[in-house]
């Protein structure tokens, strides 16, 4: 066992954090326990298919009408339009900085870019609806400036410091026998970097476009000052919409406990959730797939 | 060796579970304590956002003013006045007040009649009303061609029927309608629900923002919205949004009072059970001139003395 050997210290503290661990995801199960709970009568009553691909969202109305596809669309949208835009920048920058940045210059940009992720979301989306909308409307003439896109910009900027920190780290642990073999054989510094370092790395950087991904999804004040909030099934990524955290910021606050538009709220939440997860999932696996293959 | 970690393991996590149980126990101790009224001598207050400034602001004065309970009524303890207010939506409020979180629940909306209920052994008191003003952009044209609307043509524009400013009227420019409201369900939408669409759905392409302010900040920014905002924020901006009539019914205070207008709703503090003499205090306070100069301050209509 890994425990022999050990001193009754190292037992004691590894038990503790054994423990420790236990306790957070059980708190994680009892999270997720307690929103599919509160949010049961919904999924009992629409059924599952019904609520994910329902397209109209009037909760009030008797019937109530719970269906959250253009919200689960537009959450897409707004994601993966970050990313667009995130991930050449987000890996571009990580390898500019791994490889090329002379010292003194990364020594600079790396505590600026960290910095971007300590300023509050509600700032970000402050900054976007006060500059952004006005902007779309005024460039484009547009009657008005929310839109997916602004804020799929406003969230690639949020989460390109997530890639570039996790894609740098990848980099930098690539073992410097492959460095070293490239640098022997004479390569040029960009056919070691792209196809010898970026190839080695992929797994880490596919990693940080995830965890990016999962950061888009689920951020809400940017999104919700900057998406528009209309309830129509967005058609591109210059429609307005409202994607699934901006819709529980939204209305939580006005529902009343017990009440199926309540429940409905806590649907959308188990939802988000589940999303975040199966992508993390499944890109696991994916990877796993990949790591065997090569 | 294997089966003294486990026990070790289990042992472990029975101190923690316990350490939270224990932790647990002692906070509702503590809670229970603070409830007996001879100890607590501070008020607790939550929900509206509408109504949360007013409170504020009478908290700040009253307390300011007064300083210890012994200096509002002799029969009070010599104690410092603490009030806490926050906020979190009517919703909040009102769920707040049920469950006791809160002493008062701030909300502003007209209360159904089963919400009404929960309250029958406490109190409902009326401090004023926020009144929704239907407010365009003042360099928008409609507020020299058509300062008055019909409540159909009100209709017509915020379910997405009429798109365009030109349908309208085809002396406005041809250029599309942005309808800009707050979140549906909220207080205001259900106000203006009743008043306004009557069940008709709000259109699936009008901009749903979180926010009062925001709103009257968008009517302000792009001259193509139109929106209802509450009273306030049309008073403090007066050369940056103009009132719509509704049916020829100007939003003047005169027709808010005499109850001709009306699109509005209901500012209320509501509490469980009966206000303590402390409480009672405050609801006096507010409801004296200095509390209803407050909310007029504020640009919400004050109730009725």
């Amino acid at each position: 066992m890994i425990y022999r050997g050990l001193g009754l210290k190292e037992k004691i503290i590894s038990s503790i954090i054994i423990s420790v661990a236990t306790v957070s995801s059980l708190l994680l199960l009892a999270m997720l326990i307690f929103i599919l709970r509160e949010s049961w009568p919904i999924w009992s009553q629409i059924g599952v298919s019904g609520f994910l691909f329902g397209s109209s969202w009037r909760p009030l109305n008797t019937p109530p009408e719970i269906g959250i596809l253009s919200m689960i669309v537009s959450t897409m949208w707004v994601a993966g339009g970050a990313l667009l835009i995130a991930a050449p920048l987000g890996f571009g920058c990580a390898i500019f900085l791994a490889e090329f940045a002379p010292r003194p210059l990364a020594a600079i940009l790396r505590p600026v870019i960290n910095m971007l992720t300590g300023i509050p979301s509600v700032v970000y989306g402050f900054l976007g609806a006060a500059v952004l909308v006005k902007f779309f409307e005024v460039k484009f003439d547009l009657a008005s400036g929310e839109s997916l896109f602004a804020a799929s910009l406003i969230l690639a900027i949020m989460v390109i410091p997530f890639i570039v920190a996790n894609s740098e780290a990848a980099l930098r642990l690539v073992a410097p026998e492959y460095r070293h073999a490239g640098i022997a054989l004479g390569v040029s510094r960009q056919y070691l970097t792209l196809r010898i370092l970026v190839p080695l790395a992929r797994k880490g950087m596919f990693g940080a476009l995830v965890l990016a991904f999962g950061r888009a999804m689920g951020e809400t004040m940017a999104v919700l000052m900057l998406a528009g909030n209309t309830l129509r099934l967005p058609g591109s990524w210059f429609d307005k919409g409202e994607p699934l955290p901006a819709l529980i910021a939204l209305e939580l606050g006005s529902t009343t406990p017990g009440s199926s538009h309540h429940q409905a709220l806590f649907a959308v939440g188990l939802v988000l959730v589940l999303m975040v997860i199966a992508v993390n999932i499944g890109i696991n696996l994916l990877l796993n797939r990949l790591q065997k293959g090569g | 060796m294997v089966k003294r970690r486990i026990w070790l393991s289990v042992l472990l996590c029975c101190i923690l579970a316990f350490t939270m149980l224990a932790g647990c126990a002692s906070n509702e101790t503590g809670s229970e304590n603070n409830a007996a009224p001879t100890e607590d001598y501070s008020i607790k207050i939550g929900g509206s956002s509408t109504l949360a400034p007013i409170i504020a602001q009478c908290a700040d004065s009253f307390t300011e003013e007064f300083k210890t309970w012994d200096k509002v009524d002799t029969s009070l303890p010599e104690e410092p006045i603490v009030i806490f207010v926050s906020t979190g939506g009517s919703g909040f409020g009102l769920k707040s007040a049920v469950d006791g979180t809160f002493d008062f629940g701030m909300v502003s909306k007209n209360l159904k009649d089963e919400e009404k209920e929960q309250f029958a052994n406490g109190s409902i008191t009326q401090l004023g009303s926020d009144v929704l003003i239907i407010g365009v952009n003042s360099e928008n044209p409609v507020a020299q061609v058509k300062p008055d609307l019909t409540t159909e043509e009100l209709v017509s524009i915020f379910s997405g029927k009429i798109k365009n400013w030109q349908e309208l009227d085809p002396a406005l420019p041809d250029r599309s309608i942005v309808v800009a409201v707050r979140d549906l369900g909220g207080g205001a939408s259900e106000v203006f629900d009743a008043a306004v669409m009557k069940g008709t759905p709000i259109s699936d392409e009008a901009l749903q923002i979180p926010s009062m302010g925001a709103l009257a900040g968008k009517i302000m920014d792009n001259k193509d919205t139109i929106g209802y905002v509450s009273s306030g924020l049309v008073n403090q901006n007066p050369d940056k949004i103009t009132p719509i009539s509704v049916d020829g019914i100007a939003p003047t205070l005169e027709n808010i009072n005499s109850g001709a207008y009306k699109i509005g709703r209901a500012l209320l503090l509501v509490s469980k059970d009966k206000p303590d003499n402390m409480e009672q205090k405050f609801l006096d306070y507010l409801l004296s001139e200095k509390g209803l100069g407050v909310v007029e301050e504020l640009g919400y209509v004050p109730v009725a003395r």
